[in-house]
């Protein structure tokens, strides 16, 4: 089994927002965390508008568990980055160095104090025990224990949002691709294996 | 459009950075980045009532160690096309929300509104509406249920004695399911009155009107689902991607199986963005768009000749004004299109068929709003798109139910399912209600009244203030009861304001108190009630989607804190009026609708009962097939059904052993004849590709047999598949069954029934199942009619909207003369027009302003914007102003404008700059409300139930108008200037 | 010395956000985890069917993966237009 990744297909999304309120429902998270938005690209503009949901890509290197100073972040075997709020001491390091800008603070105290990190658990819970009380009021649901995937992922309005195991929606975005044959672009698979024509073989010993 | 890495771009986009950094506003900001960032101090609010400290999340009270718990299937209320959801519930609180993968309407996919259904069940922190208010002495009080029930039965009756049973309105709600919508209607006509309206009026009146009149019934003709058999969707005054995200899915699934998407629209809208061509157009110039397409079809050859002659009246009338009057160069004076783009687009229609036309409240709220969705058929019918699979008009409705309020529900000037409100029908429904037809002629104040249409919904607080002898009642309106709906989706804020001073009740019953109660606190003193209704989640009952299936919905939970449902609250209303009786059918020893206990055991009527009564008495439309059964069969079920045909291929129900196979999902109206003789419901109207038992049909036989000679049957040959009679033929009634030599094949119980009677009386069923038998139409086989003849402009005509930004336009293209009464009120139309030019608006207002919807909010929005994980995403309301509109007034992104208009009134908003606009429109969404020209409304709310986010009301300043058909408001085009504030 | 005041500036970020934690003492262990253990989501016995969720066989982590990817497939839409 691969990593478990999030595919946003720009083609598709439509800045619907039905992910934001999926991941808000489900795990309650309040006013002013947002674990996950959709960002929108030349807004407004004529024939280049674009939009993509964004939230913790659960990186395989992740710059957050790098540098984190008490060491809080740990990673499942299915590649989920989660962290233990027990320990977080709030110092937003992660924060800073996110490229997602995925670690959220939760605002709290007269004087904005920061409190601990949150942010998108792959609905994957905590380092509490799975799917008790305890999990869901630090972390949020967690939908793997349940067999399901993320909120977001799953009521996307026009499935343009994909979570779930790397190779299986890769496989669904590339059966996208081809009928279209156009978007992969958004994610640099062009500059990756080269301008060509969708469909054009990936390099030897390449994953397609 | 490919979206490669330029140099000057930045990969990751600014908004979320600049978010952190304070201060820097990113180029290409996106509104809701902007917008959100505001809303911190507002959140702090909202965050310090619910959390604990530093950590997230309120968890819901769950029972320690295993609940019961148990799933109940229910249906988004937020939009039309009927997002299925499962709903988990623990111990009788709603704690999970699930998608349903299974349906086959969306495929468990949701947009931000149904993706957050669950906080309706949240009790903690919620604004709902808790108990019965009182307005007294300018202040809010709570009530007891009884109290507020007396004192409103004994306000209704001393008003009913002074001044009739039309003083009272009762505006109904396109929220209420089908049962309620429909025990709405029933409720009005008891009381004696046809004062009665829902949100239809408002939102898609002219598109029944207009598209009923052209080929028989005005819903959508095909599906949302039909739109992956399309190769060509043009959208012209629908914003799905923001109104109807869901329908998206099935759209781009179409595109990317090679299908066009035109967008035709004033602004570059989120639909548009995902279009292969944009066309913009100027607000309001809809008629000549649509006909300047229609030019290059006639020009070029391309309409269906074939289909024309068979099926379709009056195109050759049609194809002459066109030709002679919407030329290339006059066209592009109108909308500001010019004369490749038009031909282009003709051109992409023409040669990509079947394709559809889809729209929404852009085409219909004009002053002409009947005759666009009339030309938007015309192109449909020239291009031979209609009855056909993947073809037609894909007309989307808005409310989750307004297709059943409309088709069943409280309408001024129907009976459920259409019925005219004429003596035969009175007679019909009479019958089947189990009512004693001459009580119910007292109830009304005269025979007159009783057939006379009553006053539309877009003009209640009109019919308040206007001199009594310009009314066409007795008196004027005294008592209103604003049952589910919002009072800032209808225009001319400032007016309804005045009216609300002079009104002497007004009862809102609603989960929510919705700007109806600040309003009315801000107007008065005393002389309102708040009764708390319970929302769609709180009951069963069944839910017409936009695409005419209608889904069953099962309880969540029961109704929260002290509100009661719709239904009982109708039922106890009627015993303190002295109708509860006939209400639910209950004489001698019938008694059609069963009572139930519902809250606090307290009696209301059963749903199924009154969908069974329903299905006894709606022949017209046919609602006669889908019986409680079987369509709780098809959701328990949904996984049988085709996602692109509806249809279930096979698939028996293990709870009842229904057989499925056949049916098309949530049996779509017509659903001709009893269940027993397993009509599978019409997922396409018209399509003659089909016999009309397996889901077929053709256009209806409404308009007479014969036209100045001309025939208005279909043509020889042309009939929907296994037709016994292969031409035309007219509807079917006793005497046409006798003719064919057909009426024995009655059972001996039908024929005593059907005896004198047609298809729509006939409540044997027997002379549509017999017609259907031979393969017939029950409402004959005619042809579309291109000319709507008893229509003021029986061909649609481009007329300028009343406030009009070009004076030569109008001088050649003016509105209609003013009409002393329409739906019982005067209705102005070239005084105003006239009035605007001579005050030279065009120049002291001069951008056209234009309204619509966002994805966070819906309608009114006092709901959404009571769910902080919809407010959150939207929290202030904002005007989008094109870069130059906003540097020609020194107006910076984010700063606020004052936006005024020529009807007196100004609303303070922010500014948000973007080309989405061109630089002589600007938009401003219509869901907000709760400001009053720059003052927040708060503290006129009672406490604890004001919504979280709260701003102008667009329609506070939008102008004067109404389509002259059906009293539609001219929301969609007025003028404007903006200022700094 | 400065293990000690981490350690101990630690332990007081605990305490100011209370919360009745009992206080840990952390040993630092650069790039180590040095929270609570976590489970994996197959060692938990599968949710009951009012949850709607998938079913497998507890502690199989083969089990669990086939029902999830089985669950991936609902956000692929041609399966349940072309193949369902």
């Amino acid at each position: 089994m691969a990593r478990m990744k999030f595919l946003c297909d720009a083609e598709r999304c439509i800045e619907c927002n039905g992910c934001v309120t999926a991941c808000k429902n489900e795990n309650e998270v309040p006013w002013g965390v947002n674990r996950r938005r959709v960002v929108t690209i030349n807004d407004g503009v004529v024939g280049a508008e674009k939009s993509i949901s964004v939230a913790c890509m659960h990186c395989s290197d992740a710059p957050c568990m790098a540098v984190c100073p008490v060491d809080c972040f740990y990673k499942t075997e299915d590649g989920v980055v989660l962290h233990d709020k027990d320990l977080c001491i709030g110092c937003g390091y992660c924060f800073y160095a996110c490229p997602f800008g995925a670690p959220q603070f939760p605002q709290a105290g007269a004087f904005g104090l920061r409190g601990k990190m949150d942010k998108c658990t792959f609905c994957a819970g905590g380092p509490e025990a799975d799917r008790t009380e305890a999990e869901f009021k630090k972390y949020g649901r967690n939908r793997l224990a349940e067999g399901k995937l993320p909120a977001c992922a799953e009521m996307c309005s026009t499935k343009a949002l994909l979570g779930g195991d790397g190779d299986v929606i890769a496989d669904i975005y590339r059966e996208r691709v081809l009928r279209r044959g156009k978007g992969s672009e958004v994610w640099g698979w062009g500059t990756a294996y080269g301008p060509g024509k969708a469909g054009a073989q990936p390099p030897a010993g390449g994953k397609s | 459009m490919l979206l490669t890495r330029k140099a000057s771009e930045q990969a990751v986009p600014q908004s979320r950075l600049a978010r952190g950094l304070s201060g820097v506003l990113a180029k290409t900001m996106d509104r809701r980045a902007f917008l959100r960032r505001s809303g911190i101090t507002l959140g702090a609010g909202a965050a310090a009532a619910q959390l604990p400290f530093s950590m997230i999340g309120e968890a819901q009270a769950q029972a320690k160690g295993a609940g019961k718990m148990e799933v109940k299937r229910t249906v988004c209320t937020h939009c039309s096309v009927g997002c299925a959801i499962d709903a988990v519930v623990e111990n009788g609180v709603w704690i999970r929300q699930e998608p349903v993968f299974d349906s086959p309407l969306n495929l468990g996919a949701h947009c931000a509104k149904g993706a957050s259904v669950r906080e309706h069940g949240i009790t903690h922190d919620s604004h709902r509406l808790k108990t019965p208010m009182k307005l007294e002495g300018g202040k809010w009080v709570k009530v007891s249920w009884d109290q507020a029930y007396t004192d409103i039965a004994n306000k209704l009756t001393s008003i009913r004695k002074e001044s009739g049973p039309d003083a009272l309105m009762i505006i109904g709600s396109s929220k209420h399911n089908n049962e309620q919508s429909y025990l709405l209607c029933k409720w009005a006509r008891l009381w004696g009155t046809n004062n009665t309206d829902h949100q239809a009026r408002i939102c898609h009146s002219t598109t029944v009107a207009g598209i009923a009149n052209t080929w028989g019934y005005g819903a959508m003709t095909n599906s949302y689902n039909d739109e992956q058999n399309s190769k060509c969707l043009l959208f012209f005054g629908s914003n799905a991607a923001e109104a109807h995200p869901v329908s998206m899915l099935h759209t781009l699934h179409a595109k990317e199986n090679g299908a066009k998407v035109i967008v035709a629209d004033p602004r570059y809208t989120r639909t548009a963005a995902k279009a292969d061509k944009f066309v913009r157009v100027r607000s309001g110039s809809d008629v000549a768009f649509l006909f300047g397409l229609l030019y290059h079809v006639f020009k070029n050859g391309w309409e269906d000749k074939k289909y024309i002659h068979d099926r379709v009246y009056g195109m050759d009338k049609v194809k002459a004004e066109v030709m002679a009057k919407y030329t290339p160069a006059e066209v592009e004076a109108i909308t500001g299109v010019g004369e490749k783009e038009m031909y282009e687009t003709a051109k992409m229609l023409s040669d990509n068929r079947p394709g559809f036309i889809i729209w929404a409240m852009g085409q219909t709220q004009h002053t002409n709003g009947n005759a666009i969705v009339r030309a938007s058929a015309i192109l449909m019918l020239a291009l031979g798109n209609v009855g056909r699979p993947g073809g037609g008009a894909n007309i989307y409705r808005g409310h989750d139910n307004v297709q059943g309020a409309t088709d069943i529900g409280p309408n001024p000037d129907s009976l459920p399912g259409y019925y005219g409100i004429a003596p035969g029908s009175f007679a019909h429904w009479a019958r089947v209600w189990n009512i004693d037809l001459d009580w119910l002629k007292k109830q009304y104040a005269s025979d007159a009244m009783m057939t006379k249409p009553g006053i539309t919904v877009s003009r209640w607080y009109d019919a308040i203030v206007e001199k009594n002898e310009n009314i066409d009642q007795d008196h004027n309106l005294r008592a209103v009861l604003f049952w589910g709906h919002a009072p800032n989706s209808q225009s001319r804020g400032l007016d309804m304001l005045e009216a609300m001073k002079k009104l002497e009740l007004m009862v809102v019953i609603d989960p929510y108190p919705s700007a109806t109660a600040a309003m009315m606190a801000m107007a008065k003193k005393e002389g309102c009630y708040l009764l708390p209704a319970a929302t769609q989640f709180e009951c069963a009952g069944s839910v017409t989607a936009s695409n005419r299936s209608i889904q069953w919905r099962e309880k969540v939970i029961e109704p929260l804190f002290e509100s009661r449902n719709d239904h009982m609250i109708m039922y106890q209303l009627a015993q303190k009026l002295g109708f509860a009786d006939q209400l639910v059918g209950k004489r001698g020893d019938k008694h059609n609708i069963k009572l139930v206990k519902g809250k606090g055991g307290m009696d209301e009527p059963s749903m199924e009962d009154t969908l069974r009564e329903v299905n006894a008495g709606t022949w017209t439309i046919g609602y006669t097939g889908q019986t409680p059964e079987r369509l709780k069969a098809h959701m328990r079920n949904m996984h049988v059904f085709d996602v692109k045909s509806l249809r279930a291929k096979g698939g028996k129900d293990a709870e009842t052993g229904y057989d499925l196979t056949g049916d098309y999902f949530g049996l779509p109206w017509p659903c001709f004849g009893t269940a027993a003789i397993k009509h599978p419901g019409s997922p396409n109207l018209y399509d003659t590709s089909r016999h009309v038992m397996d889901g077929g049909g053709n256009f209806r036989a409404n308009f007479g047999v014969e036209k100045d000679g001309e025939n208005l049957l279909a043509e020889d040959g042309s009939h929907s598949k296994g037709a016994e009679i292969t031409t035309g033929y007219p509807e079917f009634d006793h005497v046409l069954l006798k003719k064919l030599g057909w009426w024995d094949e009655l059972t001996e119980a039908e024929r005593a029934e059907a005896e004198g009677k047609n298809w729509k009386t006939d409540l044997s069923g027997g002379i549509q199942r017999v017609a259907m038998k031979h393969g017939c139409h029950p409402f004959g086989n005619a042809k579309a009619r291109a000319v709507v003849w008893n229509f003021p402009d029986g061909i649609p005509l481009h007329r300028e909207p009343l406030y009009s930004p070009k004076p030569e336009l109008v001088a050649k293209w003016p509105t209609h003369a003013d009409q002393k009464v329409r739906w019982r009120l005067p209705v102005l139309f070239k005084s105003v027009q006239d009035k605007s030019i001579a005050d030279k608006d065009y120049e002291k207002f001069p951008l056209i302003l234009t309204s619509g919807r966002l994805v966070e909010y819906e309608g009114g929005g006092e709901e959404t914007r009571s769910n902080p994980w919809l407010a959150e995403l939207m929290q202030d309301n904002f005007v989008e102003l094109n870069p130059k509109t906003a540097a020609d007034r020194g107006v910076r992104h984010g700063e606020y404008v004052w936006v005024s208009t020529p009807s007196g009134a100004k609303i303070k908003v922010k500014a948000l700059v973007t080309e989405r606009v061109g630089a002589d429109h600007v938009f401003i969404p219509f869901h907000f409300s709760g400001w009053w020209q720059g003052q927040d409304m708060l503290g006129y709310y009672p406490e604890g139930a004001a919504p979280i986010v709260r701003g102008e009301a667009v329609n506070t300043a939008t102008t004067y108008g109404y389509d002259i058909v059906t009293m539609m408001q001219e929301t969609k085009t007025t003028l404007c200037q903006v200022a700094k504030a | 010395m400065r293990r000690v005041a981490l350690g101990a500036a630690v332990i007081a970020a605990l305490f100011a956000v209370g919360c009745g934690e009992q206080a840990q003492v952390t040993v630092y262990k650069q790039g180590k985890y040095q929270g609570k253990p976590d489970t994996q989501a197959w060692n938990n016995a599968s949710p009951a069917a009012e949850l709607r969720g998938s079913a497998w066989n507890k502690g199989d982590r083969g089990s669990w993966e086939t029902a999830i990817n089985q669950r991936a497939l609902g956000q692929n839409e041609d399966i349940r237009i072309y193949k369902q």
